[in-house]
């Protein structure tokens, strides 16, 4: 059922779970900028 | 339409054809034809991912939306990058090691027949009347802006999708997904640029973003905890992301798309360009609408967007040509109150006042609107009037292009993945275990064709459809939650067998279907409700009736 299939390492940070969370870091981010963006032009 | 609108759109559809034929040749096995033979490189199927999800009805309507609703819509993809990464944590590693075709396929190795052909059945179902309105919708919206019939419409479309879906297999839809992708970008470059350009003298981009602001069109994040208010940051974090997890994992649509891969590393991160580029794709839609909204601050928009709808309130409503006036009116003041704020903004004032006037302003025009339209619902066409009205020439056909481009997109993915599913979960496994790969490769070919043909004629008939249509529009989140629920069974709890899972579909798809039914609760929820039922039977049942048992891990 299980089959051997080529896994790499991600071609930047080392390892998946770093990715995974600088992805997470990135959507923290992302929310505060759009946070900032709706208050700043709110009038 | 001018001509040069014609040669862009014209040439634009020949170039997917003739790109999605050369790309497709030689697939020459149900692997290949089906696969792509594990050979897509990451970037490939990323924008093929993010260009199924991307229909035509989302590019015209999401634009519409920010102009009628603000920029709110776009914490609905909040739940997105988490969903990606524990896709790309799961179902990608797994998928690819249990080499199958279809998800399905998954089921039947880890639980059993009847639970795997349950599951496809209700994919079959639930993508099949979504591949409909993905043609018909877009069609009528194009029918009703540019005066096309509809029936010529949905038949280029279509007929364009089927010839090299049919041919090319997979390899032809990942590749023009990838090249209608860059169409689609090139689109909403051009329409932003289009909308800051038109902005009238003396109103600069910072101020169109205080217009739009005070207006409250760029209500990014809303931190309310009303469970009422469908869009907030919570609602899409958690809502947004089993609605994520459950399409992009569980929907044969999507999941072909990365099992293309030819590695697990090159499948995740396809998934993760998404978790990164999907939000900022969306917030710059929704910054059109706005923008969009500004340029109608300036110049008098119609009083409703829907061309057809406004035709016949002029001649069959009597208070109308008093309406008009008074939208006229309203219209002047909003303009005045919007220079005024411009001008309070340079005087170094911060609003206040001329804030509160723009904003009383507005509410007098839209309240006018609101008593014209009587209910009908104009979002739709708001993008579309915009860019047929007041685009240059080349870039009206480019817009039109990238709309073709996104029904086109999501319309070949999706027949390709009920093919797929027919011949490999159904026709293969039940109808002829024994066919060979060159029977199955014809089968493949014959039920893509079937798919787009019945996505035609569905189209074709979907104006008889009447209030049907929004039904259909509701039948995917009446299925996600249960099927996302039997796959976190599969992936994660090996003592749940085969009848506990199958019970645990139909119970939670019973939870589902009596919250849409007989609660009050937003679709979004459905999601969560379905899975969480799922996860639940299946697990009490797998504890009273069935003893634990050690699943090989896959």
């Amino acid at each position: 059922m299980s089959l051997p299939v080529r896994d790499e390492p991600p071609p930047f940070l080392g390892a998946w779970r770093r990715l995974y969370a600088a992805v997470l870091l990135y959507l923290a981010a992302l929310i505060l900028l759009l946070y900032w963006f709706a208050k700043a032009f709110e009038g | 339409m001018r001509p040069l609108d014609w040669a862009v759109l014209a040439a634009s559809l020949a170039g997917i054809v003739i790109y999605g034929l050369y790309k497709g040749r030689g697939s020459g096995t149900v692997r290949e034809y089906l696969l792509a033979g594990k050979t897509m490189p990451w970037y490939a199927m990323a924008l093929s991912i993010m260009a199924t999800q991307a229909s035509a009805i989302t590019f015209i309507s999401t634009t519409g939306q920010a102009y009628v609703d603000g920029m709110r819509f776009v914490q609905f993809y909040l739940g997105l990058p988490p969903a990606m990464v524990i896709l790309s944590a799961t179902a990608a590693p797994i998928f690819h090691r249990a080499n199958v075709y279809t998800a399905y396929e998954y089921l039947e190795l880890r639980f059993d027949a009847k639970t795997r052909a349950l599951v496809s059945l209700i994919f079959l179902i639930q993508r099949g009347l979504g591949v409909g309105l993905a043609l018909y919708a877009p069609a009528v919206v194009l029918t009703v802006m540019l005066g096309w019939p509809d029936r010529l419409t949905i038949l280029l479309m279509g007929g364009l999708v089927i010839l090299y879906t049919v041919l090319g297999g997979i390899k032809a839809v990942t590749w023009t997904d990838v090249q209608q992708m860059l169409i689609i970008f090139a689109g909403l470059l051009a329409a932003l640029a289009a909308a800051l350009w038109l902005l009238p003298q003396g109103v600069t981009p910072l101020d169109a973003l205080r217009l739009a602001g005070a207006a409250g069109k760029l209500n990014a994040v809303d931190l309310s905890l009303d469970p009422r208010n469908r869009y907030t940051l919570w609602s899409g974090l958690v809502g947004g992301m089993f609605l994520a997890l459950s399409y992009f994992g569980t929907d044969q649509s999507q999941v072909q798309r990365y099992l293309t891969g030819r590695s697990i590393g090159q499948s995740r991160l396809s998934l993760l360009f998404n978790a990164v580029a999907k939000v900022p794709m969306q917030f710059l839609v929704l910054l059109i609408g706005a923008l969009v909204f500004v340029f109608f601050v300036f110049e008098k928009p119609p009083v409703l967007f829907h061309p057809t709808e406004l035709a016949r309130l002029r001649q069959a409503d009597a208070r109308w040509p008093a309406l008009e006036a008074r939208f006229e009116e309203a219209f002047r003041e909003r303009r005045q109150a919007a220079w005024a704020l411009i001008e309070a903004h340079r005087n170094g004032e911060q609003g206040g006042a001329a804030a509160q006037a723009y904003r009383a302003a507005e509410q007098r025009l839209q309240a006018v609107r609101r008593e014209a339209a009587g209910g009908v619902n104009d979002a739709n066409y708001i993008f579309l009037s915009f860019v047929t009205r007041y685009l240059p020439a080349g870039l009206v056909g480019l817009i039109l292009a990238a709309v073709f481009a996104a029904a086109m997109s999501t319309i070949s993915a999706e027949i390709n993945s009920l093919a797929t599913v027919t011949v490999i979960d159904l026709y293969r496994r039940h109808v002829r275990p024994q066919a060979g790969d060159r029977e199955c490769l014809r089968a493949s070919r014959l039920a893509t064709a079937f798919w787009g043909c019945y996505a035609v004629i569905f189209a074709q008939y979907g104006r008889n459809l009447g209030s049907l249509i929004e039904a259909v529009n509701m039948v995917g989140s009446l299925f996600y939650g249960p099927m996302l629920g039997v796959f976190a069974l599969a992936f994660w709890f090996a003592r749940v067998r085969g009848g506990a899972a199958f019970t645990a579909v139909l119970a939670g798809e019973a939870a589902v279907l009596w919250a849409h039914f007989f609660s009050g609760i937003s679709f979004l929820w459905y999601n969560v409700l379905g899975c969480l039922v799922t996860v639940g039977t299946g697990l009490a049942v797998a504890r009273a009736l069935e003893e634990p048992r050690r699943v090989q891990k896959l």
